[in-house]
């Protein structure tokens, strides 16, 4: 019970690191200077640098209580998948946790190219590392899903 | 500056010691969940249960080699602030973005055989 309701919670904080670096890394890639136009030109003229600090807490916290379900799925889910065959689910959740430790190892580097004043020299290790940070958390978020539902409810 | 050298080197050597931890089964610890137990280094579920019974202790390696990757990160970082400026001025920026791309490369490859089964 408590890690059902440790791995909703972990879903929620998914959902907001999600769309802090979905905004970001539109922001970061193609801004824009109007406030005005389409659902996408508001999407991406958000000032991208106001999202670093809440997007290192919901990560932290979303690898946390990640870390801490963990044992659980090991324990309880993972021997019914390997049981079943879902082998491939297995090895992309498997990648989920190899990428999402190597963005906890980039997270102070990204502290420091969005510190503010942003500084003008670091604006490559901006736009590399939130689009590795995109891509690590879409991915974290899709394979998430597909584990948490591939067994059905219940 | 101090931090930029820090924060660089140490994103870099975690992505570097991560995926050498993976790939050559360097866990700081291995956590046995089942049975409420942490011991040091890679320990296989075999050599602490009946070979039979293995499936009862699962071992998970994941939190030792972010401990790995944290320890020598740690260690580089340190190393990288006696670094003279002049150095550090001559590295080339991409590669905070390079070298965890092809970590991630690395832990791809090191995760296929569970494709081929």
């Amino acid at each position: 019970m408590t890690a059902t309701v440790l791995v909703i919670i972990h879903g929620l904080i998914a959902v907001a690191v999600l769309g802090a670096i979905t905004h970001q890394t539109l922001a970061t890639w193609t801004p824009v200077r109007a406030k005005r136009g389409s659902f996408f030109s508001r999407f991406r003229s958000v000032p991208p640098a106001s999202f670093a600090n809440a997007f290192i807490v919901l990560y932290l916290v979303a690898a946390l209580l990640g870390a801490i379900v963990y044992l659980d799925f090991r324990v309880d889910v993972r021997p019914q998948l390997e049981r079943d065959g879902h082998f491939e689910a297995l090895g992309l959740f498997d990648l989920k946790e190899h990428f999402s430790s190597i963005g906890l190892g980039l997270i102070p580097a990204y502290w420091v190219a969005w510190r503010r004043p942003l500084a003008e020299d670091l604006r490559g290790w901006r736009a590399g590392l939130t689009v590795i940070f995109a891509f690590i958390v879409w991915w974290s978020y899709l394979i998430g899903h597909v584990l948490n539902n591939i067994l059905g409810f219940g | 500056m101090a931090s930029r050298k820090f924060a660089f080197t140490f994103g870099t050597a975690f992505a570097i010691c991560y995926a050498i931890a993976v790939g050559r089964q360097l866990a700081l610890f291995t956590v046995f969940p089942s049975l409420g137990l942490v011991l040091p280094g890679t320990v296989q579920s075999r050599d602490v249960a009946d070979p039979a019974l293995g499936f009862l202790a699962p071992a998970m390696y994941w939190y030792g080699w972010i401990a790995t990757a944290t320890l020598g990160a740690f260690a580089a970082g340190m190393i990288s602030l006696t670094v003279p400026e002049a150095w550090t001025r001559r590295v080339w920026q991409g590669w905070l973005w390079a070298i965890p791309v092809a970590a991630m490369a690395a832990c791809v490859k090191f995760t296929l055989p569970w494709f081929r089964l």
